[in-house]
């Protein structure tokens, strides 16, 4: 049972990563299709780490981990402010725009 | 194969997490942090297991699957499969963040948790059924030969 009082908003690192975690979700869809769409940018990436998809996962994990940091300093250290509403909206939003995009992009575009 | 077994205990743990926190309160969010962080270590191990599998081995099976009678098992389903995890790993990475919050008296916390946890166990039961589907695609190629 919840008790009657209830606290509203959220920690400023559940808020930065949150976001993050949408863009990195749209980065991850972005970088399939440049991969599969360019052979320059495969060969890169294959080059980096020895495997396409090893480069392609440090990506998405270093934007994650980077832009979540980067997003719980903003406002001088008081983090990126917004409604709890907006943020499952936001991180939602973003998880299935980037896995709509991979299957649409596997489905018809490749 | 372990990154399967792994990816279960992901699954199973953000259905009890996704529960627990329907009735969260000041004595189960302990155990709620803890299955978030459980979770995360199902996945990451899952991952680990399963991405050096892809790495190493995944072209010998790519190959039968391609010359067999279900090569959408490999451009369609294996495709989708390895970059839809790297989805799931980010949103479990996130789930002991979101969990850090206190659940037992912050409705909002409850409801990113709520949100983040039936995510990821939609994602981890995608996964567990385009690898059945891939497993197959070896199978049938190895039947029709």
């Amino acid at each position: 049972m919840t008790p009657d009082t209830e606290n509203v908003g959220v920690s400023k690192y559940t808020i930065a990563f949150g976001l993050s975690a949408a863009l990195a979700s749209v980065v991850n869809a972005l970088l399939v299709i440049a991969k599969e769409k360019s052979q320059a940018v495969q060969a890169g990436m294959q080059k980096l780490t020895g495997h396409h998809w090893v480069t392609h996962c440090v990506t998405v994990l270093v934007v994650f981990g980077f832009c979540g940091w980067l997003f719980a300093r903003a406002n001088g250290g008081r983090g990126m402010e917004m409604s709890v509403n907006r943020l499952i909206g936001t991180l939602v939003a973003g998880v299935v725009v980037g896995g709509l995009v991979i299957v649409g992009f596997y489905l018809i575009g490749d | 194969m372990a990154h399967v077994l792994f990816g279960v205990a992901c699954l199973v743990a953000a259905v009890w997490i996704f529960v627990d926190v329907l009735h969260a309160t000041e004595t189960n969010q302990v155990r709620i942090r803890r299955m978030s962080r459980a979770a995360a270590v199902f996945m990451w191990v899952a991952f680990c297991i399963g991405g050096y599998w892809y790495v190493v081995f995944y072209k010998v099976d790519k190959a039968i699957i391609l010359k067999g009678p279900w090569p959408f098992a490999h451009s369609f389903f294996m495709e989708t499969k390895e970059h839809l995890v790297i989805m799931l790993l980010v949103l479990v990475t996130y789930l002991p963040i979101a969990a850090a919050n206190n659940l037992a008296t912050n409705k909002d916390a409850r409801r990113v948790v709520l949100w983040v946890a039936g995510m990821i166990a939609l994602v981890a039961l995608l996964m567990e059924g385009e690898g059945a589907i891939i497993a197959m695609g070896v199978k049938v190629a190895l039947l029709a030969k």
